[in-house]
């Protein structure tokens, strides 16, 4: 790349290293762009819709995954061209944002780019055209505004709620399709189970999404409590407590040692005797609070003068106390060794040991108990209440699971997963995120517009309309790409496209009612008011302005500057 | 004869490359209107972008001159100058980089003939001097003062201003928008100097509309640790405690070892340290704060502490972000929690921790002193963002400019014309070769409405033509006239609320001036061989660096290397 020449026809050396260095420019750059940010959208075209395909993809290491999810394909198919990487963060803002349509948005945008060469090559300014387009996408989402609907729903009547949740779930694969029903209630109640419906927010940390092999589809189910992947530390232990009471502690079962790196001299037998007294000592202090112990339970004695017995007899002063104040099952963040499991079994203490930090959160979020860091802070209020906690064994495998169920107040729930094989768990999960996003939009925001194609060929309408009012080709190239959404859908349905979208857009002109769209599912009727298929208002709204934006900006640059080798 | 057996004199080191005289001028010349060339096409709103890669694979899109200047990585000497003087007006005004780049260019290009033609350098350079001054005092003669108005209206005045900057980025669609949050931001932090008390946030998500202006503090959720959920996350007219100490069980030094010989003291020094632990979370939660933010960590047992006592912590808190919340919230950063008094603890309307896209923020708004301001700013795109939070920074700038220097002189050209005008004028009553050099400045400033229509795709003789007439009025009520974006034809900016504060065109004006005449008074240019050699050495070094740190002395084995 030279930037200049002197009167010999030799290159100024201006930029460092600049013979390795390429360089596009003017019409020549917008095209490349443009083309690259096409090929991405094509690849994702197909995709679209409640008949749209999979993809199947392998990672470098050699994972496969299996997805439908726009944002999803096109985090994994990890692209290198710096136009198709700006489509990538697109369909990922899409994700952030609204979490759902992040297909739809990509082909958006990829129509966007296809209407605007049309037009550069017509010499029209690409500047100009990209403020075409944003005009058109201010008509377009006023006019979403106004054909969208509110609806109203309560804890009670979820069922619109449902509804909408399940137009998001039958874009997913088929095998999710088919239990598309209870999913979509599923996602629903969990979600409203963790709403604050007074601020309108929703905080999806609290819904924690698993999944296990095997079963079928239909075994998912949603649990008012927590699962751990974890067993209880014993096998003999018993599987199931009625009404638990929890203690949550992140302190392992043994006496404290300071933090500091330290050293005790030990040369005598009285210095040794005495390091025991002190220890002794502290937990005699523990144990004064321990009414048990003093009301005659005379079990501990054997320990008590074992001096062999020394640590033992520590732990069973521990266990008394955490009896005492009424746990019944003791969740600990660390492990403790088989003596001690050994005790606690002994002692009819059920114990669940190394579970992590965040399942340990939630465990107490949903019991309603307190992380406690040492023994001696126990008290009876800071014990978790669940009504029901059980082990349960899948199938013939030997993979067991803690379920902690019916808490006192359950602002955290789960969401367990059952499925054939572990692409279909991966892929249900990424639709169940997808369907937990949508019922979150609608608490926040509770308008929709009806799906289906509906809503962008009532847009490419109004915006058509709007384009004869404005001068300039931009607004009516994007009534164009607004049409191509429904001619997707139309052509992944099995369709034909142009019959199809011409049939439904005269329909809508002539009956006036903007809640036609493309028949993917072949119901028998066009109306999605009937179909029940809706989306959320926010979400479209979201999915026209970033296509936009982004459009925008690939328009906009008329220099590409980069190392050649790239 | 003899002078042909005369030995010659070596000078200079062998391969020293030295060029010198008129053709060296031409070619620096050449060099920095091919640089100008390069940011040309950013110019005005209807400016194009640029996207660079560097040689790490990251890439910027942007259409701010200096950051463009910076990324294009210039070797040529005498065309660093142009990188330098759009970086010092970055730094001085903040906006019209591009602008500097492109006069400086155009004068350059404007002496070339004269060069060519054997003027001596410094009479052009004597004459681009006397042209500057006049030039510089003709904008203050036409600047109009914005001092003295209301807070309202000075607040839509520095708004125009901020959606001129604001309309030839990437932005510019919702400049209004932007603008106005941008003045509310600046006039939030009042007097105070210190930029970084405006925030720029960047949340990936969104469109540009969601972006928000926090009157106070915003910053993301912090790591943390288990415990936190539970702990509350709204407060109205908290108490907020700022520290500067960690709040966790551990050593209380570093490498500490303690030896006890007396096993007694065991569980003395057990609770010790768990003592001085709770007695700090203690007087945290006795001197009654709500919110308490420490820049060190907090732990997982201070965290259910808190949590158990209804009181929100976050820890590893951004120094910046720290410092903001003192400022706004009117708290001291304690190193210590003895002694806590109320004074030292700041206190907001509303805290609350939010979702904004796909990250938890915690937000402080309606704070009691106000002195800062947070812009979280949404976009399509990381790189969207960061060419957003550019544009913002310039207007930023600007607005800030305009508050002090309250002057604002009409853009979309209609100055530059005005200036070439009152140059071309003047020139006339010169007599001498200075006529024509002052004459060839005017000129060249008459680049910027050019180039204005130029990247508009509007016929650039024509509109000016149509500028020239109507700044040649006698009546003068042609000054404010300047190139008209949407229609291709002339308008009044000034009425049209294109403006610019003065001090962004004397600025660059001066600067652009400067480096041209630094250029035009360069006749020879000597390149070490060295730095060349030095240079070929740190690229073996960086390649063949392991055959050398391998007990391979010898340069040439690691230059073989590669």
């Amino acid at each position: 790349m030279a930037l200049a020449f002197d009167e010999y026809g030799r290159p100024f050396i201006i930029l460092k290293e600049q013979d390795q260095k390429t360089r596009l420019r003017g019409i020549e750059a917008q095209k490349a762009n443009i083309s690259a940010g096409k090929a991405v959208a094509r690849i994702l075209r197909t995709s679209l819709g409640p008949k749209g395909m999979d993809k199947m993809l392998q990672s470098p290491d050699g994972d496969v995954t299996i997805t439908n999810d726009g944002a999803t394909i096109l985090e994994q198919m990890d692209v290198d061209n710096q136009i198709a990487k700006l489509m990538v963060e697109l369909s990922r803002s899409q994700d952030y944002e609204i979490g759902d349509g992040t297909t739809g948005v990509v082909v958006m945008a990829g129509a966007l780019l296809e209407q605007a060469e049309h037009l550069l090559e017509r010499g029209i300014h690409p500047i100009r055209i990209a403020e075409g387009y944003e005009m058109a996408s201010r008509i377009d989402v006023e006019h979403l505004e106004h054909i969208a609907q509110k609806f109203d729903f309560a804890p009670t009547n979820i069922e619109p709620l449902v509804q909408t949740c399940m137009t998001t779930l039958s874009s997913k694969m088929q095998v999710v399709n088919r239990c598309k029903r209870p999913l979509a209630e599923i996602s629903v109640k969990a979600v409203l189970s963790v709403a604050d419906l007074e601020r309108k927010d929703v905080n999806l940390d609290l819904i924690k999404v698993e999944g296990k092999l095997g079963g079928k589809l239909e075994d998912t189910e949603l649990i008012y409590g927590i699962t751990v992947d974890k067993d209880m530390s014993h096998p003999q232990m018993p599987k199931q407590i009625q009404d638990a009471k929890i203690a949550i502690l992140t302190c392992p079962f043994e006496p404290p040692k300071p933090k500091t790196k330290h050293k005790v001299d030990i040369d005598t037998v009285e210095k040794f005797q005495t390091l025991r007294q002190q220890e002794q000592k502290y937990f005699d202090d523990m144990v004064q609070k321990c009414k048990w112990f003093f009301s005659g339970g005379g079990v501990g004695g054997r320990y008590w003068y074992t001096p062999l017995q020394f640590w033992g007899r520590q732990l069973v002063l521990i266990l008394m106390f955490v009896q005492d104040v009424g746990a019944t099952l003791v969740i600990c963040q660390w492990g403790f060794d088989d003596e001690a499991n050994h005790l606690l079994m002994h002692r009819n203490l059920p114990a669940v040991r190394w579970v992590g930090g965040v399942e340990l959160e939630l465990i107490a979020i949903a019991t309603g108990g307190r992380i406690v860091p040492r023994f001696q802070e126990l008290t009876p209020e800071k014990l978790g209440r669940a009504g029901l906690v059980r082990e349960k064994s899948f199938g013939t495998t030997k993979d067991k699971m803690l379920y902690i169920e019916h808490c006192a107040n359950s602002r955290a729930v789960t969401i367990f997963i059952r499925g054939g094989n572990k692409m279909m768990i991966e892929e249900t999960k990424r639709s169940i995120h997808d369907a937990l996003c949508v019922a979150r939009n609608l608490i926040r925001n509770n308008s929709i517009v009806y799906g289906g194609g509906s809503a962008e060929i009532s847009c490419s309408i109004a915006v058509e309309a709007a384009a004869d009012k404005h001068p300039g080709y931009a607004i009516r190239a994007f009534a164009d790409a607004l049409d191509s959404v429904p001619m997707a859908l139309a052509e992944n349905s099995g369709l034909q496209p142009i019959e199809t979208l011409s049939a439904v857009k005269s329909q809508q002109i002539k009956e006036n009612n903007p809640h036609f769209g493309i028949d993917c599912n072949d119901v028998g009727t066009n109306d999605m008011r009937e179909q029940n298929v809706f989306e959320t208002l926010i979400g479209k709204q979201q999915q026209i302005l970033l296509a936009t934006q982004v459009v925008k900006m690939i328009l906009k640059i008329d220099d590409v500057i980069s190392p050649s080798d790239f | 004869m003899a002078s042909m057996l005369q030995p010659q004199i070596i000078l200079l080191k062998e391969g020293t490359d030295t060029s010198q005289g008129k053709a060296q001028l031409v070619s620096n010349i050449n060099a920095c209107t091919a640089v100008a060339d390069v940011v040309r096409t950013t110019l005005g709103p209807r400016g194009m972008d640029k996207l660079i890669h560097d040689d790490k694979g990251s890439v910027t899109i942007s259409n701010d001159g200096a950051t463009i200047m910076k990324l294009l990585d210039i070797v040529h000497p005498a065309a660093k100058i142009l990188v330098d003087i759009a970086k010092s007006q970055d730094s001085e005004v903040g906006d019209g980089t591009t602008t500097v780049v492109l006069l400086a260019g155009e004068f350059l290009k404007e002496a070339k003939p004269f060069v060519e033609d054997g003027v001596h350098p410094q009479n052009l350079i004597r004459s681009y001097r006397t042209a500057c001054n006049l030039a510089i005092e003709k904008i203050k003669e036409i600047a109009v003062s914005i001092e003295g108005k209301s807070l309202e209206e000075k607040k839509s005045l520095l708004a125009k201003c901020a959606a001129t900057t604001l309309s030839s980025k990437l932005i510019g669609g919702e400049k209004e928008f932007f603008a106005s949050m941008v003045v509310d931001a600046v006039i939030a932090i009042g007097n105070e100097d210190r930029l970084n008390m405006i925030g720029i946030k960047k949340v990936p998500g969104g469109n540009m509309r969601d972006s928000f202006l926090v009157n106070g503090v915003a910053f993301k959720k912090t790591f943390s640790y288990a415990g936190f959920e539970q702990q509350p996350k709204k407060f109205l007219n908290p108490k907020i405690l700022l520290l500067n100490i960690e709040l966790e069980l551990k050593s209380e030094k570093e490498n500490a070892e303690i030896r006890l010989s007396d096993p007694s003291q065991y569980q003395s020094i057990v609770d010790a340290e768990w003592n001085i632990i709770y007695d700090k979370l203690d007087k945290c939660v006795k001197s009654g704060a709500k919110i308490v933010l420490s820049r060190l960590a907090i732990g997982d047992l201070a965290t259910q502490y808190f949590a158990d006592r209804d009181i929100f912590c976050a820890g590893r808190v951004a120094e910046e972000d720290l410092n903001r919340v003192a400022a706004a919230a009117g708290g001291t950063i304690q190193t210590s929690v003895n002694n806590i008094i109320d004074e030292v603890m700041g206190t907001c309307e509303i805290f609350e921790e939010k979702q904004v896209g796909n990250e938890r923020f915690n937000i402080f708004s309606g704070c009691p002193s106000g002195r800062t301001a947070t812009i979280v700013l949404r976009g399509g795109a990381d790189q969207f963002i960061e060419e957003a939070e550019r544009s913002l920074h310039d207007a930023i700038m600007i607005v800030r400019r305009a508050l002090k220097n309250s002057t604002v002189v009409p853009g979309g050209g209609a100055i530059d014309m005005e200036i070439s005008r009152y140059l071309r004028q003047h020139a006339r009553t010169i007599a001498g070769k200075s006529q024509l050099f002052i004459n060839s400045y005017a000129k060249a400033l008459e680049v910027i409405p050019r180039q204005l229509c130029d990247n508009a795709g509007f016929d650039a003789t024509d509109v000016l033509n149509k500028l020239r007439q109507k700044h040649a009025l006698p009546s003068g009520e042609g000054a404010p006239y300047g190139v008209d974006i949407n229609t291709g034809g002339i308008a009044d900016s000034f009425a049209n609320f294109v403006w610019e504060p003065s001090v962004v065109k004397i600025n660059a004006i001066n600067a652009a001036t400067e480096a041209a005449c630094l250029i035009l008074s360069v006749d020879e240019t000597v390149k070490n061989p060295k730095s060349e050699s030095a240079q070929g050495e740190a690229a073996a070094s960086a390649m063949g660096g392991r055959g050398r740190g391998g007990g391979f002395p010898g340069r040439g084995r690691g230059m073989r290397r590669r």
